[in-house]
């Protein structure tokens, strides 16, 4: 379907809709009343259709809006749908969860920062705030009062704010216990994760999240148009080039602005740099889950190069603070060039080694094959994206969908595998690494003349969409301005906020000893991999992190032994 | 136990007593200590690493020993704290007892037998400590342990039983101290699975299932902290004198204490010591499971082979077999 | 309690604590800790229980959700022992210090259950491995 023919298909459910908006040929707005929502959302996830990237809920004076996002990837455009809630005495409005599973966490998330209910949702517990944090404050609403007390009490003092759908969870989430005696980690928080299992076979999972919650958006209001490209690159340290790349995509949106070329180009080429070591370090912690302690040495050794490469441009191994509204701060002088040429040559060669090993390896591929298996229908429903998403055979990925930068200027190819399990997701990994070094490499020979930025003095009032291809997906950024100079609303989606809630699919029905590797299949942040264990139905510990690493390890050890692979040793590489 | 060391044989001059007090002792934890070293600077530089100072292990356990002891609310108070004295008493009486048969040559008859109970007292106060804490961790690290003793315990004193028969069925270290049994075919094999077994009651590779090195979480001391954990690293450093010195006395005859037998008995000890480093570090960790297929399978085996061939040569006077 | 901090200084268990970073200075923690930069040399070595530890490596803001953890994993730290705020938000909540979510830093939660508690800063965006280890060795040294 090409844009026309979207446009097309999008009237058909004009008589709920009470206005569109077309601010160019790949962005699109439409308008419509809190009640019809639900029907809207529908139609648009079944019936064009679309792929469902992220609510954003805000406050706007005299009504709430929820606008759901959407990305039609044939074309690269996104389609916005703003739903206005007008009675802002008991905001609610319909769940869509019950169709698109994806949205369960965010509409819980807007319930929590905005008090919006949702009706017929099947799980409306906190999500991101703290237990210990107020009922009825709501931080995002303009006129939130903070606690005046500090929302985090004492342990014996936390409430544990119980599910109001009992019948939907089999995993009871457990009531507070005066934490002295043996160090029990389920004793003083929740885990992360908590798998429930019946024998060897995990059934049900819980995650609870909040251990992260920052308040970025809400910092975010604070500050400068300028001054939050240095607060979102810290969001998650790992696709810390990702976030004010989609940032100032949006915001340059805004101003009609568009960046010089060479500042383009060092954009790709400092995304793909930390693409390579953000892989490499999955890689490595992926071999050390499975007991292949070679490969974890081998990727952390690998990627100092990349670092120091890094450094070398920006001035830092992580949080680059590169990219700004209008351009880039830092330029790549170019009798850099050559040595990084050099450089990225070298890691080929080894990264081309190990891949190599990987796809011969006949342990690892009894290892990871059929393990953790997300179908791509999953993959949809929980509108996954990244290598997560490429590697269930939906190959989207927006340096290609949508592209910005340079990335329309260079050679390179979209890498996806169908099968969906844990040995195809490494693979989109390891390849994504070779074409990242790949594309690196052009976009330095390439590299044009030029200034590096241009000047935006001011952002007029306007809202757009930004989004870039971090390592771990989609990253995708709504900002909203009024005209001042600091944005009246900023959502941020990390790619990760649609992938780890996948687990669940990907979980169920898995052994325990490939919970680890499944979970790091989905790439999250690396604390919460940590975060895991296993409990009884009396949310008794069976199995903690430790314990689950181990069986991981042993069943790798247990494979090798009957296939009689020979070790991999560092010399090799 | 005084009456019975100072039983039949030698009797010491009061002075050159009182220096063996003072010296074997604190001597044998000293030696630990620096055993202990030994083992991780050959890990490390096996890691292409430097590795630690000669007095980290002194370090580590006066570090402890100077922290608070953290005991859980809902442990057995009394075991918990005995455990691991009760373990490291256990380590030191075997070393006094076969420091005094070398020194002061003071073997009885039944003394290999009194070793062996001796030699299980650290295993024991482990699984006691652990199932005291009350720590869900602990419980399962407990588990494993119970399963891996049950594993190598047999295949020990059956390797032991092998150098009894050989050495003409006298329960006597000092007599069997005489022989080195392992200079034949069956004390060979008794000798390699009893190295393998106290590689397993040393808790090194390829048998730390139950306490590993670098995941001390998932071992079973993970609620001991302060002066009692300095115990249980005492105790096990202390280990890696008194089991080889063992070892040594059964199978490679004896540590002598003058001139030409002394310089012997040192090399047999940095022997066996070099031995039980090296399958440290050239192995990865095995499971339970394959750890007890290992002991009551592999080494069932061996030993029942070699039990037959020490019979054999000893009835007919073959000293080889 | 001299000679208990002496020995302290030469055998330095640690234990990582994230209380909602942005897992940064995590990388960096466990990158600290491969063979690479050989930490054992100093006596350091990683512990998966805070009551073997002798410091506390701590990352992140202190979020209201991760506060109590904070406060109990101190708790069952033996004394003595240090806490080490890692980088930027430990030190002083960096950039997130408006966040309504956030009751850090580390030096105050900690303060609040021990008053004479011995707290070490290393600042940095992350902190490189050997800023760390540099500023580890230097706060032992000072202590």
């Amino acid at each position: 379907m090409d844009q026309q023919e979207l446009n097309a298909k999008l009237s058909e459910i004009k008589d709920k809709l009470i206005g569109i908006e077309q601010k160019a040929d790949n962005r699109i707005s439409l308008l419509c009343e809190a009640e019809n929502s639900y029907a809207v959302n529908k139609f648009l996830f079944e019936d064009v259709p679309l792929r469902f990237v992220i609510a954003t809920g805000l406050d706007s004076d005299d009504c709430f809006e929820v606008i759901y996002h959407y990305s039609y990837d044939q074309t690269g455009c996104c389609i916005n749908l703003k739903a206005f809630i007008r009675d802002r005495e008991n905001p609610a409005i319909e769940s869509i969860a019950p169709f698109l599973p994806g949205a369960e966490w965010i509409e819980r998330e807007i319930h929590d920062i905005l008090g919006i209910d949702f009706k017929n949702h099947p799980d409306m517990r906190r999500l991101i705030l703290a237990d210990t944090w107020p009922e009825g404050v709501y931080p995002l609403r303009k006129d939130a009062k903070m606690p005046a007390e500090r929302p985090d009490g004492e342990p014996s003092s936390r409430p544990m704010v119980q599910s109001q759908s009992p019948a939907r969870r089999t995993v009871q989430l457990s009531k507070p216990v005066v934490p002295v005696g043996p160090f029990h980690p389920l004793q003083e928080e929740m885990e992360f994760f908590q798998l429930a299992v019946d024998g060897e076979i995990v059934t049900d999972i819980d995650m609870r999240i909040s251990y992260n919650h920052r308040g970025i958006e809400k910092i975010s209001e604070s500050l400068q148009f300028d001054q939050v490209p240095f607060l979102v690159s810290r969001v998650c340290g790992i696709c810390s080039a990702s976030h004010p790349t989609a940032y100032v995509n949006a915001v340059e949106e805004i101003v009609g602005v568009t960046p010089p070329e060479r500042a383009q180009y060092v954009r790709v080429i400092i995304n793909e740099l930390e693409r390579i070591h953000s892989h490499l370090l999955w890689v490595g912690l992926a071999g050390h889950f499975i007991g292949y302690d070679t490969v974890f040495m081998w990727a952390w050794k690998y990627r100092e190069p990349v670092l120091d490469l890094l450094e070398e441009i920006t001035g830092n191994r992580n949080n680059y603070g590169n990219v700004k509204v209008g351009g880039c701060r830092e330029d790549i002088p170019n009798e850099l060039v050559p040595k990084m040429l050099k450089e990225l040559d070298k890691i080929e060669k080894k990264t081309e080694m190990l891949t190599k090993a990987v796809l011969d390896d006949p342990v690892l591929h009894a290892r990871l094959k059929g393990v953790g298996i997300l179908s791509k229908e999953d993959a949809i429903r929980y509108a996954v994206t990244g290598p997560t998403a490429r590697g269930s055979g939906v190959a989207i990925d927006v340096r290609a969908d949508d592209p910005y930068a340079a990335y329309a200027d260079l050679d390179w190819k979209v890498i996806s595998q169908p099968e969906g399990d844990v040995f195809a997701k490494a693979v989109v990994r390891l390849l994504e690494v070779l074409e990242a070094l790949k594309m690196t490499k052009e976009a330095l020979k390439k590299l044009p003349d030029g200034p590096i930025a241009v000047e935006v003095k001011e952002v007029p009032p306007g809202e757009a969409v930004g989004r870039a291809e971090a390592p771990r997906g989609e990253t995708f950024h709504y900002v909203r301005s009024d005209g001042g100079n600091r944005p009246v609303r900023h959502k941020i989606r990390a790619p990760s906020f649609v992938n780890v809630p996948s687990f669940r699919a990907s979980c169920i029905g898995q052994t325990i000893s490939d919970v680890t590797i499944t979970l790091a299949a989905v790439d999250p942040c690396y604390s919460c991999t940590e975060r895991l264990a296993v409990v009884d139905s009396h949310n008794n510990l069976i199995h903690d992190y430790e314990a689950l690493l181990r069986l991981s390890r042993e069943k790798t050890a247990k494979l090798k032994k009957e296939i009689g692979a020979p070790e991999w040793k560092m010399e090799d590489f | 136990m005084g009456a019975v060391l100072e039983g039949k044989g030698k009797e010491m001059s009061t002075p050159l007593n009182i220096l063996f007090w003072i010296v074997v002792v604190p001597g044998t934890i000293v030696l630990g200590l620096v055993a202990s070293w030994i083992a991780r600077k050959v890990s490390a530089l096996v890691q292409w690493r430097v590795g630690p100072p000669l007095l980290q292990p002194l370090y580590d356990v006066m570090k402890l020993m100077g922290k608070e002891i953290l005991v859980p609310q809902e442990a057995q108070r009394t075991v918990f704290m005995m455990a691991p004295l009760v373990g490291l008493a256990g380590v030191l009486l075997l070393s006094i007892m076969l420091w005094r048969i070398t020194v002061a040559q003071t073997a009885f008859v039944g003394d290999i037998i009194v070793a062996i109970y001796l030699m299980v007292l650290p295993s024991l106060a482990l699984i006691l400590g652990s199932s005291a804490s009350a720590s869900p961790h602990a419980a399962v690290g407990t588990s494993r342990e119970m399963k891996l003793v049950m594993g190598y315990e047999l295949p020990l004193v059956l390797a032991f039983i092998v150098v009894v028969i050989k050495t003409g069925g006298r329960l006597n270290l000092a007599a069997i101290a005489q022989h080195t049994t392992v200079l034949s075919i069956s004390g060979m094999l008794a000798f390699l699975v009893a190295l393998l077994c106290v590689q397993a009651k040393l808790g090194f590779v390829p048998f730390d299932i139950a306490e590993s090195e670098t995941e001390v979480a998932s071992g079973i001391i993970i609620e001991y902290s302060g002066a009692l954990l300095a115990g249980w690293k005492l105790m096990q450093t202390t280990m890696l004198v008194a089991l080889p010195l063992f070892l040594v006395m059964v199978f490679l005859g004896g540590f002598g204490t003058t001139g030409w037998a002394l310089a012997a008995g040192i090399g047999k000890y940095v022997l066996v010591l070099v031995l039980i480093i090296l399958i440290k570090n050239t192995n990865p960790r095995v499971r339970i499971d394959q750890a007890m297929k290992f002991f009551w399978v592999y080494c069932g085996i061996a030993l029942v082979v070699a039990i037959i061939l020490a019979a054999i040569g000893s009835s007919c006077g073959i000293n080889w077999l | 309690m001299s000679w208990q901090i002496e020995a302290l200084k030469k055998s330095v268990w640690v234990f990582h604590v994230n209380t909602g970073a942005c897992n940064n200075c995590d990388i960096e923690i466990v990158n600290l800790l491969t063979p690479k930069f050989d930490v054992e040399r100093f006596g350091i070595k990683l512990v998966g229980s805070p009551r073997h530890a002798d410091a506390l490596l701590v990352t992140g803001a202190v979020t209201a959700q991760a506060a109590p953890r904070l406060r109990e994993v101190y708790r069952q730290t033996p004394k003595p022992c240090v806490v080490f705020c890692i980088g930027a938000c430990a030190c002083g909540t960096g950039i997130f210090e408006t966040g309504y979510h956030i009751v850090g830093p580390v030096d105050k939660i900690i303060k609040e259950i021990d008053p004479d508690a011995i707290i070490a800063y290393v600042p940095g965006c992350p902190p490189k491995p050997e800023a760390m280890i540099s500023g580890i060795v230097k706060a032992l040294s000072a202590i």
